[in-house]
This record gives structure tokens, C-alpha cells and sequence, in this order.
């Protein structure tokens, strides 16, 4: 029995999404753009697109660390110091401190609780799987099969980038479908002699990186109030051009010009409310983070965008009589399977000659090489492959510090732009294996009275076999180019959540009983709820996989509303 | 373990331009502030006579010529600042057992010339050292704050905040580096 019904209504939308990142973002406008109201929950603080990048514009002479970060920023960002290892992006990820996780074996779970998510702060290459990803997990008995194939995700995947704005260069490979692109980034000399170099003498294609960045925004760009890319490469500071695609400067605002979206921040979601009777969620139970107010709310339908883990999670957290170990966990496979991408790996080299190139601009990108171990003819000892991304730059000053001398000649040195570089640095697929998960803990939890987090995954011998070949071919083709001092490397410390491509907690398949999702995301056993982030994903491919999640986001969107309008949900 | 490994890796996941020597530098910086325990000090972390000796040092490493010299452009409080706020007890003890050496050489009544030789045999014995030392803590952050300070970058190079777009060119004579100020 209700008692509050007016409350309710109040409280009461088309759908709640639950998130609002990368596929945040893109549940919010699909859904709007179709005539659903929508409330998008945001866990964390509200940050506003431009007015709140507040390093944005700043030289490098505002900062006192000059982008070092302090003792007590590294011991408050144990997770992401790696990647927020500069002052001016620190403010983007999340305390890890104040937000602890277990570690049962390592994992780097690099977060960022704010309005756009890791969308802010991603690296924006932007790739499309290819065919062969879809089909080998059955062809190989890893994991489950796929219940989708590439063909499935074409027209989203063309959709989708269109939206986005990806900058890139129609190549024709089997093995990296061509997006809808902009125009393509430039390459540097040493780059352009390296392309060449191993397309002779190894056959291998070379292409420069893929990335969400308007390099001539398109009127879809333009009505946003994106501009194009500055070159600037201050991007993990916010960027005030939208240049870049994040949620904050292209699917929110898209959402927001509906008229039909309501959000709401500081929001953790705690939990699912499970209906018995109609054997649907009815809506979600939400903890202000700052004053503990416990509050309902409630839609006809959920995506949830918190994530891989955040969403995983959430449906941990949501138990009922139906659901005793988390909503949707029939097949027991909630945070199984929990992959990412192997990754600080490959080779590094001296480049001689090319003192008359240079390069004007930062650019944020790099080249990259695209998979070619077990592709066609080509057969290993381990399943799947890798890609690399890399590229050649000239040394600046800093290159004083390893070198011998100082005083008015080298000081003058150290102005004019220093040799050439060039780096090669490998992502591997990870294969899907049940043993590698996280999981509520049964003693610890957060702040916020919610369970905290145990991490129990790493790498296996697929992956370390693999690593061997990322190392020594990347070596391969530097010496292919002729150039020098070619140093292969494998940095030991780069366990899982690095790559921050968590996925697979929570994987699609046929079968409720072996997957938790089906070919349209939705949970097999409680239809309304929608996980479209990376949690749904079968297996992990090598490349990057925002577009692929995007892509599936606005698939689930469109047939959530389809389902809605036939009231089926 | 090897942070410019992972910083090169990073630098790329964000999109990055770092050069290797770039990442070399960050990469001894990492382990100097990843290393060991907070070195607590409340007031100024060096005292006058030991700020004198780094400010001659510095000053020595980049001189004012034609342009801007270190202490012309802050570098001695800038390097008391990062290594109370950056840098752990072992590389503290590290610098401060190197510049009391050089205090008790009374390097700051040294003639300049003087003061210069005995910096390069300082040099010389830092090459041999696998650990930081006052010379390589003093180099890099004498570097680090004069060229990412406004009258350092504004007088080594063409400062280029919104360069607008990447073309490869082919380099002028007497070209500067292109700073775009993305590196921190």
C-alpha cells in the first residue's frame, strides 16, 4: 500500500538513468530525443560544462607544482596516480581515499564522480570492432558466445560516430572497419617513414590514430556548441572548445534541449526496487551523498550507465525474495569475468636525421598499428592479438635534466627542439575467465553504509604469452625503420583497471542460465532494466571500447522505447 | 619497476605528446616523490644559508644572459617548495646530505669559477649514483621551474597556448622549441 501518492508522481519518470558518462550521456539523449522523460542520477558533484574546467585556460606558470602532484594528493589518489599524475587534471578523478576498495590481488580502479564521468578524461581513441570479435569466443570455447554479431552494430556504429565526431583515415582493413570520419589528424616525418618502412618490410598497415576529435565539426557539432579541436592537448583538464567528445559537451546538451530531462547529483543509487508482483523494477532507492536523505524514485524503465563496476554493483546491491544474490544473477555470473586491456608494454626508440621536421601543435593523438597476430595466415601459441598506439615527437628541455652540463651554453641548448623520439605502446585483448571478479564485501563497507568492493582478477597465461610478441614485435618494426637504440619494455606493475576498460561483469549471451544480459542488454529476468555500459560485454576485443558501448546504448535506447510503445515493458 | 614505462603509456592513453626525455625526467621525479615517507617541516624546508647554496646553483646552471637567469625567475622558492610538498624523506636526505657537503666546502664563498669547477666534480659523481642526489634534484628542478615559468618559457621559446592546428613543417634557422603549455 502506498500512502505518499502524490509524492510519488512527483518522484515518477518515463526512465531513470542511472549514470552520466559516456553511456550515460547517450541513454539521456536517446531516450529524450524519442519523447521519454527522462532522470539521469549522478553520483557525484555537479560539474558544468566550460564554466567549471577550471584549469582549462591556465599556463603553465599558474600552477605551483608546475603539474607535480604533492605527497598528499599521490597518498588521496592511490588508484588513478597514473593517470592524475598532473596537477591540473587531479580535480577529475575521484579521492580514492575516501572512497576505499579491497584488493584481494591488484586492481586500479580509477574513477571520476562528477557530471560526464571519465568521459572528461578518457583517451579518445574510437575504434569499431571488427566481425572476427564477435565470433571468437564460440569458434574458440572461451567464455560464452556473443549473442550479437558486428553486423548488428553497423548502423548504430555509423550512427553513433556520426554524433561523436571521429577523426581518422578510411584504410579499407577488414581488421579495423572504417568509421564515418573527419578528417584525419597529421603524421610527423619519422611517423610517415615508419609507415612506410613496415608496410615493406612487414606488411603491415599503419594508420594514424582514431579519435573523438572535431577536426571539422559538422552541423550536428555546431548545434551542441562544439568548435573544433585547438591542438592545445590540455584536454584532461576540460575542454572549454568541446573539442573532444565527452557527455558533458555533446550528449547532455542534446538531452538537455528536449526539455525533457531532469538530473539530479549527489545521488548514489543504493538500489533497485524489485516489484514481485509485476516481476519488474519500479525504481531505484538513493542516498543524497552530502546529507545521507534517503530518497525514491521512479520510471517505467532503467538503463544503468554507472560503469562496469558501478552498475555491476548496483545490481549486487539490489536483492530481493526473487533476487537473493542481486538482481538479475540467476546464472551467478555478476562480477565474473571482469576484463580490461593489457597494457604498458612495447618498445621505444632514438631517431637520427629528420632535424629539418618538425611539427607546429599538440596533437592528441598518436598512430596506430592495427592487430596482425592471429589474423588471416597468421597462427600463435596464445588465442587473439593486440593493437599499439605510439609515435615520434622531438625532445624539449626536459631532456637537459639526463644529460651532462649546465650554464649559459646549455641553457641556450635547451631552447632550440631536442632530437627525435619515437615509442611504440601495445593494448592486448584479456580473455573472459570466471576466476577473475569483484565482489561485495561481506565486513567493509563505505561511508555511505554500502558494501565496499573486493577486486580478485589478473592477467593469465594468454595474456602473458601475448605479452612476449607485443614486446618483440614493436622492437621489429622501430629496427624495420632503421631506427636506434631500440628498447623494448614491459612494465610489471600493470595489473588490471589500468587500462580503465573494465568490463564484462555483468555479460550478454543467449542464455540466462550462463549470461546475465540479453542481445538487447536488457536483464534477461526482470525486462525493464537496461545495463548498456561496459559491463554487457561478452568478450573484450583489443581496441578501445567506448564506441562499441556507445553504440550498444543507443541500440537498447531504441528498442526500450520500441518495447515501451508496445507496451511491453 | 619503471614509472617512465607506465608514464609513456599514459601520456599516449591521454592522448599525450611527451617526449621520452620528458618522461625520463618525470620518471625519476615519480620515484623521488613515490619513494618512502613525508619529510615534515612547517616552516621553509631549507634554512637561508642552505637556500643561498641552492640559489647559487641554480643560478649557475641557468645564468641571466641575454635572457632571464634562474633566480630571475623564482627558482629558489620553487625548489623549496617542491621538496617540502613533492618529495618523500630518502630523497630529502638525499639532497640535504649533498648540500651539506658544498656547505662545509664553503662553496658560497668560492669564486664563481671555482664554484663552477666544483660543481662539475659534483656532477661527475652524481653520474655514478643510481639514487637521486642534490645534483640531480637541483638540475631537474631548476629545469622544471624556469621553463615552465612565464619569464622562462615567454624568453626560451614560442609560446603557443591555442595553437589551433598539427602540420608538420620543416624547421626555420634559428628556430625555438614551440612550448604549447600542456605539460603540466
Amino acid at each position: 500500500m502506498n500512502l505518499n501518492i502524490k509524492a510519488d508522481k512527483a518522484q515518477t519518470y518515463d526512465a531513470i538513468v542511472v549514470g552520466s558518462g559516456m553511456t550515460g550521456g547517450w541513454a539521456a539523449k536517446e531516450l529524450t530525443e524519442k519523447g521519454l522523460n527522462v532522470l539521469v542520477l549522478e553520483r557525484g558533484y555537479e560539474l558544468k560544462h566550460v564554466a567549471d574546467y577550471k584549469n582549462a585556460m591556465k599556463d603553465p606558470w599558474e600552477f605551483p607544482h608546475r603539474g607535480k602532484i604533492t605527497n598528499v594528493a599521490a597518498e588521496e589518489h592511490y588508484a588513478t596516480m597514473f593517470f592524475s599524475a598532473k596537477e591540473g587534471s587531479q580535480y577529475l578523478f575521484t579521492n580514492d581515499k575516501e572512497n576505499p576498495y579491497i584488493q584481494k590481488r591488484p586492481f586500479n580502479w580509477i574513477r571520476a564522480y562528477h557530471t560526464g564521468g571519465k568521459s572528461l578524461l578518457w583517451g579518445k581513441h574510437t575504434y569499431r570492432w571488427n566481425p572476427q570479435d564477435f565470433l571468437a569466443n564460440a569458434k574458440e570455447g572461451i567464455g560464452i558466445d556473443w549473442p550479437i554479431r558486428y553486423e548488428d552494430l553497423v548502423p548504430w556504429y555509423t550512427y553513433v560516430e556520426k554524433f561523436v565526431g571521429v577523426s581518422g583515415q578510411a584504410e579499407g582493413l577488414a581488421v579495423l572497419p572504417d568509421s564515418y570520419f573527419l578528417p584525419p589528424m597529421a603524421m610527423t616525418a619519422p611517423e610517415i617513414h615508419l609507415k612506410k618502412s613496415v608496410a615493406q618490410k612487414l606488411n603491415r598497415p599503419i594508420t594514424i590514430g582514431r579519435v573523438a576529435h572535431l577536426t571539422k565539426a559538422q552541423p550536428q557539432h555546431l548545434a551542441v556548441g562544439r568548435t573544433d579541436c585547438q591542438f592545445r592537448n590540455r584536454c584532461t583538464r576540460g575542454c572549454p572548445y568541446g573539442g573532444y567528445f565527452s557527455s558533458l559537451a555533446a550528449t547532455l546538451p542534446a538531452a538537455r534541449h528536449t526539455n525533457r530531462l531532469t538530473m539530479v547529483h549527489n545521488a548514489i543509487v543504493k538500489e533497485i526496487l524489485y516489484d514481485e508482483k509485476t516481476q519488474k523494477a519500479k525504481g531505484v532507492r538513493v542516498i543524497d551523498q552530502n546529507t545521507l536523505e534517503v530518497r525514491e524514485f521512479y520510471a517505467k524503465v532503467l538503463f544503468l550507465n554507472a560503469g562496469t563496476i558501478g552498475s555491476t554493483s548496483l545490481l549486487m546491491n539490489s536483492k530481493s525474495a526473487r533476487f537473493p544474490n542481486g538482481l538479475g544473477n540467476d546464472s551467478e555470473q555478476l562480477g565474473r569475468n571482469l576484463m580490461d586491456h593489457h597494457l604498458a608494454i612495447g618498445a621505444r626508440a632514438d631517431v637520427e636525421g629528420f632535424e629539418n621536421d618538425y611539427y607546429f601543435g599538440a596533437r592528441p593523438g598518436s598512430l596506430y598499428i592495427p592487430r596482425f597476430r592471429n589474423w588471416g595466415a597468421d597462427k600463435r601459441s596464445y588465442l587473439r592479438g593486440f593493437g599499439y598506439q605510439g609515435g615520434a615527437s622531438r625532445a624539449d628541455w626536459s631532456r637537459g635534466a639526463a644529460e651532462t652540463g649546465f650554464g649559459a651554453d646549455f641553457k641556450n641548448q635547451m631552447t632550440k627542439p631536442g632530437p627525435w623520439k619515437f615509442s611504440l605502446t601495445g593494448f592486448g585483448e584479456v580473455l573472459s575467465d570466471p576466476k577473475n571478479r569483484f565482489y561485495l564485501s561481506e565486513t567493509e563497507t563505505d561511508k555511505w553504509g554500502l558494501p565496499q568492493l573486493v577486486f580478485d582478477a589478473d592477467f593469465g597465461e594468454n595474456e602473458l604469452a601475448m605479452r612476449k610478441d607485443i614486446m618483440n614485435d614493436a622492437a621489429e618494426m622501430l629496427e624495420a625503420a632503421g631506427f636506434k637504440n631500440v628498447t623494448p619494455y614491459d612494465n610489471p606493475v600493470a595489473h588490471m583497471g589500468l587500462g580503465i576498460h573494465e568490463m564484462g561483469t555483468a555479460r550478454m549471451g543467449r542464455d540466462p542460465k550462463t549470461s546475465v544480459l540479453n542481445k538487447y542488454n536488457q536483464v534477461h529476468a526482470c525486462k525493464n532494466v537496461f545495463v548498456t555500459d561496459g559491463s554487457g560485454m561478452t568478450s573484450s576485443s583489443n581496441v578501445n571500447p567506448s564506441l562499441t558501448y556507445m553504440a550498444l546504448t543507443a541500440r537498447a535506447a531504441s528498442y526500450a522505447v520500441a518495447q515501451l510503445k508496445a507496451r511491453n515493458l | 619497476m619503471n614509472r617512465r614505462d607506465a608514464l609513456t603509456r599514459t601520456a599516449w592513453l591521454l592522448g599525450g605528446t611527451l617526449s621520452a626525455p620528458t618522461l625520463q625526467a618525470m620518471n625519476r621525479w615519480e620515484q623521488l616523490a613515490l619513494s618512502g615517507r613525508t619529510h615534515h617541516r612547517t616552516n621553509s624546508f631549507l634554512t637561508e644559508t642552505q637556500r643561498e647554496i641552492v640559489a647559487r646553483t641554480a643560478d649557475l646552471i641557468l645564468p641571466r644572459t641575454d635572457t632571464p637567469g634562474a633566480i630571475d625567475a623564482g627558482v629558489p622558492d620553487f625548489i623549496n617548495l617542491m621538496l617540502q610538498d613533492c618529495y618523500k624523506k630518502p630523497a630529502q636526505d638525499a639532497f640535504l646530505t649533498g648540500l651539506s657537503d658544498l656547505e662545509r666546502k664553503n662553496f658560497l664563498t668560492l669564486t664563481p669559477d671555482q664554484q663552477t669547477a666544483l660543481l662539475k666534480q659534483v656532477e661527475a659523481e652524481a653520474q655514478t649514483s643510481s639514487a637521486p642526489t642534490y645534483w640531480l634534484i637541483t638540475k631537474e628542478l631548476t629545469l622544471l621551474g624556469y621553463f615552465t615559468s612565464e619569464p622562462g618559457i615567454k624568453a626560451s621559446f614560442d609560446y603557443q597556448p591555442i595553437p589551433g592546428k598539427f602540420v608538420a613543417i620543416k624547421i626555420k634557422p634559428g628556430q625555438k622549441d614551440f612550448m604549447y603549455g600542456n605539460q603540466v
